[in-house]
């Protein structure tokens, strides 16, 4: 649907330190699917949604929309996003406040050139992208008298009413309550799955990213870190920046003793023992490794772990009441492992535990 | 889609082509064009006076280069005066307005005294009273000769002589505060208003006594804005044209700006001692407006560590509530309403009326008749209506364009934009009459004589206040509101006209009245570039007064002109209370929506 070659984009910030913003992206994706593009502030991700938009121009690149060349700056094309036949919502929303809850969606088929719409055309187009996004019977109300959940929607029914090739998502989310937000996540991806629209989503909220996305793309420093589905994402990162910033994780320290490589399994001679490995990235015997494993992926008894798993023994140094769960401090020697669990089985501070974890479960990580 | 068509050059065109390319993209020549008229508008009338200033003056313009002019222009003692007293003029004025201003911010923002809306509405209106016509009323009203309030104390305590005399360097400054305390009060109040009362109260919970907090907390968090504030105020002083001429003269008490445009008058005109002068008046509000700029960016530096969702406490008056509003009432009244309501008073009596004291002869309404009759007043309204409206205009224009290019389109020539149009904030309205005077006799643009080189001015003195409100504008409204109009497809004139115009129309409107206001009762660079055939109402209301007019009629003339500008006034700030209380009560609808 859309391909981005060698996308480059620079910033002069204060001082004029030179930021590569965006270094060198390639990035494509087919029909109908949902990719997000996830990092923290300052990865390049909104930038390089902003360049497919066309409202950053690249110092180099090419991006093909829907087979059209909308930007390459070898042949000096540039089409303005006016032109580029897409739709977008804002973080900010970006409803204008001067307009009705209708005048805001008519105004994309309004300004249309490729084609003419007739009152009446433009009265039923509105009035679907409404429905759509559940908002039927606003039509006469004023922008500005509208709640937060509300211009949201809006901005959806606005971004899809030209029906366009690819839907451009700016954390669109990020200014709901949390409440609000899982509501809007579940919609959103209802929507998003009817239309069958590609769909470029932005953000740096792990959690949206996992549940929304047919395919998540890491960001960090400009560049793409890590291209896959939310299971490979989260249970196969490729570093420990992926596995740091997708949910959390804990590191320990190994060596890599033996590695099968056909079954993608590795032994990591850690503090507290062999420990079985799955890799996302290949490692070779001998290399320093980091081994992840993530909070809620351990069992935590007062007995040994059965055969198979990965032991650690410790103690527990602090305990977290949340509810539906419970978070441990354990300290394990040699560094401190967070563990997530249910609440049905009671430690106390200062008792000592054993720590088990499936060997699917741990990541070698190169360190 | 085959707009891209057009935009694909002929590939190996080159680096070369490609920047020209860029360079006639339509925001691109929107910028030149806008540095070029920008820029020719402030910089071409500096130019002339700098060359005026270091050229010999021959009698038939400009010489070779020479530093004559400022040999004789400052090698009397006569400089020294003119130094001394510009000085303490501008400075006595900048502490009292100060003082007076600085009260009456305090009781509205930081005390629960009552009316503090009346005061806001009241320090807006008195933007409409032209400065000329205040100083003619405070004639009236303190004169040795002629002054009501002087024979009043005459009468009372049976003196020989009046204690008062506007003539003098007190009478100056006060005459001055009287008219520029309101302005105080608006540059102070938002200082006042955002200042945390948390961090008083915080040096009261660390053992601070109530005495104290004030000297160690309060003054120096508003000791940037306080320094701003007087800053300004100096330069108004300094600038000032109107006091000195009216009351200065006659008094001979002599100040730059009166100076400056005397020796353009002289016969022959001495237009290299005016532009010498010019020169040291110019370097002091050059360097005022760098110290105030700087002092307002520390401004803005302590604002952002007031804390969110400060709650304004008060101090509670009690049972002083009443009288101190009707103390700063009677401060308004005795500064605005007293001279305002002399002129009035005058304005029926064909000679000297001095209230309570008598006039000698009924109450009449000839000079209303005399002057409605009067052809060069009509005359002057039509050309000083349809002049104010078009600088207001081309104004808002040009500015809306700059503030657009600098903000969202070239941010980073933006400050080049900012730089070109408040250079004229350094500016006195006698240097850019002046320096407009020799640049259009210098050179082959035939608007000498004309009202075209007045609109010139008014459109160069202006500038920094439309860009201050059009940039103002454009930064409330968040640029997603234009980027997702570009991503739905609009082009570029579909943005401005259907989004930024109507959003910014409020805006915009207010830009436009008050550049309308202040034009209209604009004398200061008037008096340089009216001719034979042009006249407008500050020129006329001054040559009346000059050259003998009745007191009935010059007052008439005034209250003529104050009372149309009063209620333009007037209306725009009903218009801002309407703006205002709409979109309150579309937040509190939003409000009950979201529940």
């Amino acid at each position: 649907m859309f391909a981005i070659e060698n996308l480059r984009k620079t910033f002069v910030a204060p001082g004029n330190v030179v930021v590569n913003a965006v270094d060198g992206i390639n990035l494509g994706i087919g029909d109908g699917k949902l990719i997000t593009l996830l990092g923290p502030s300052g990865c390049g991700k909104t930038t390089t949604l902003r360049c497919l938009a066309g409202l950053e121009r690249p110092e180099a690149g090419r991006i093909v929309i829907a087979g059209q060349t909308v930007c390459d700056t070898a042949r000096g094309i540039f089409v303005p996003p006016s032109d580029r036949g897409i739709g977008m919502v804002f973080q900010s929303y970006a409803i204008w406040p001067h307009m009705t809850v209708f005048e805001n969606v008519a105004f994309p088929l309004r300004v249309a050139r490729d084609r003419k719409y007739s009152a009446a055309d433009v009265k039923e187009k509105v009035l679907r992208a409404l429905e759509m996004v559940r908002m039927s019977g606003y039509e006469t109300r004023p922008a500005t008298q509208l709640s937060g959940g509300q211009q949201q929607r809006l901005a959806f029914a606005r971004g899809l009413v030209r029906e366009p090739q690819i839907l451009l998502l700016d954390e669109p989310l990020s200014n709901l309550d949390a409440k609000l937000r899982e509501q809007m996540r579940v919609e959103l991806k209802l929507l998003q799955k009817r239309l069958a629209i590609t769909t470029v989503y932005v953000t740096h909220d792990q959690s949206e990213a996992l549940a929304l996305s047919d395919e998540i793309v890491v960001f960090n420093f400009g560049k793409i870190i890590q291209r896959g589905t939310p299971q490979e994402i989260y249970r196969q990162p490729k570093s420990q920046f992926v596995a740091d910033f997708i949910g959390s994780a804990n590191f320990l320290k190994g060596k890599v003793k033996d590695v099968r490589a056909a079954e993608r399994v590795a032994v990591v001679e850690t503090r507290h023992g062999s420990f079985g490995c799955i890799f996302g990235q290949m490692v070779s015997p001998g290399q320093d490794v980091l081994v992840s494993a993530r909070p809620e992926d351990f069992v935590l008894s007062d007995k040994p772990p059965g055969e198979g798993l990965n032991a650690i023994t410790g103690k527990i140094l602090h305990r977290v009441f949340l509810g539906e769960v419970v978070d441990y401090l354990v300290d394990a020697g040699d560094g401190e492992i967070r563990i997530r669990s249910k609440p049905e089985a009671e430690f106390q501070v200062g008792q000592a535990v054993h720590l088990g974890v499936s060997p699917q479960k741990c990541v070698a990580l190169p360190s | 889609m085959t707009l891209a068509a057009p935009m694909e050059s002929n590939s190996n065109g080159g680096a070369l082509a490609r920047a020209f390319a860029a360079l006639i993209r339509p925001r691109n020549l929107a910028l030149i064009a806008c540095v070029l008229i920008a820029g020719w508008l402030v910089f071409v009338p500096l130019a002339a006076l700098f060359y005026t200033a270091f050229t010999e003056d021959t009698g038939f313009g400009p010489g070779p280069a020479s530093l004559s002019n400022f040999v004789q222009a400052y090698s009397s003692w006569h400089i020294v005066r003119l130094f001394g007293n510009s000085l303490i003029f501008a400075a006595g004025t900048a502490v009292l307005t100060l003082l007076m201003g600085g009260f009456v911010a305090f009781v509205v923002e930081r005390t629960d005294a009552p009316l503090g809306p009346l005061f806001h509405s009241l320090a807006l209106l008195s933007f409409a009273i032209p400065g000329l016509l205040t100083a003619m009323a405070w004639i009236f009203v303190l004169s040795p000769n002629i002054g009501w309030v002087n024979a009043l104390m005459k009468n009372w305590f049976g003196l020989s002589e009046g204690p008062f005399s506007i003539y003098s360097m007190g009478g100056m400054i006060w005459a001055l505060a009287s008219h520029y305390f309101p302005l105080a009060y608006l540059a102070l109040g938002p200082a006042l208003r955002v200042l945390d009362v948390r961090l008083e109260e915080a040096a009261l919970v660390s053992g601070a006594r109530y005495w104290q907090v004030m000297p160690k907390i309060t003054l120096p968090l508003l000791r940037p804005a306080i320094l701003s504030t007087m800053l300004l105020l100096f330069m108004l002083g300094m600038s000032s044209y109107e006091v000195p001429r009216l009351i200065g003269r006659p008094a001979r008490i002599d100040v730059f700006t009166t100076e400056i445009q005397a020796a353009t008058q002289n016969a022959p005109p001495e237009f290299g001692i005016s532009s010498a002068l010019g020169m040291t008046l110019l370097l002091i509000c050059v360097v005022a407006v760098i110290f105030y700029r700087r002092a307002t960016r520390n401004a803005e530096a302590f604002a952002t560590i007031t804390g969110k969702g400060y709650m304004p406490t008060r101090i509670k008056l009690r049972k002083w509530r009443w009288p101190v509003a009707i103390g700063v009432l009677f401060m308004f009244l005795l500064a605005l309403g007293l001279p305002l309501l002399t002129l009035v008073w005058q304005s029926f009596f064909r000679n000297l009326a001095q209230p309570f004291i008598g006039s000698g002869s009924p109450a009449t309404w000839e000079n209303y008749e005399f002057i409605l009759r009067y052809p060069i007043f009509l005359d002057a309204v039509k050309t000083s209506v349809s002049l104010a409206a078009m600088a207001a205009t081309i104004v808002v224009a040009l500015t809306f364009v700059m503030a657009w290019i600098a903000l969202r389109a070239a941010p980073k020539s933006g400050w080049l934009l900012d730089s070109i149009a408040f250079t004229p904030i350094a500016m006195p309205h006698v240097i850019v009459g002046a320096a407009i005077l020799f640049a259009y006799l210098m050179l082959p643009i035939p608007v000498y004589n004309t009202i075209w080189i007045l609109l010139i001015a008014y459109v160069t003195l202006y500038l920094p206040y439309g860009m201050r409100f059009t940039s103002g504008g454009l930064t409330q409204i968040h640029k997603e509101l234009e980027e997702v109009a570009e991503v739905s497809g609009a082009r570029m004139r579909q943005i401005f006209f259907r989004i930024l115009l109507p959003l910014l129309a409020p805006v915009l409107l207010a830009a436009w009245i008050y550049i309308f206001v202040l034009a209209v009762r604009e004398l200061g660079a008037s008096v340089f570039l009216v001719g034979p055939g042009t006249h407008v109402l500050g020129t006329i209301s001054l040559t009346m007064w000059e050259e003998g007019g009745s007191y009935g009629a010059v007052s008439a003339l005034g209250v003529i002109q104050i009372i149309p500008l009063i209620m333009i006034v007037a209306g725009l700030r009903w218009l801002e209370l309407r703006v205002q209380r709409r979109s309150e009560a579309a937040a509190a609808k939003a409000q009950a929506a979201g529940q």
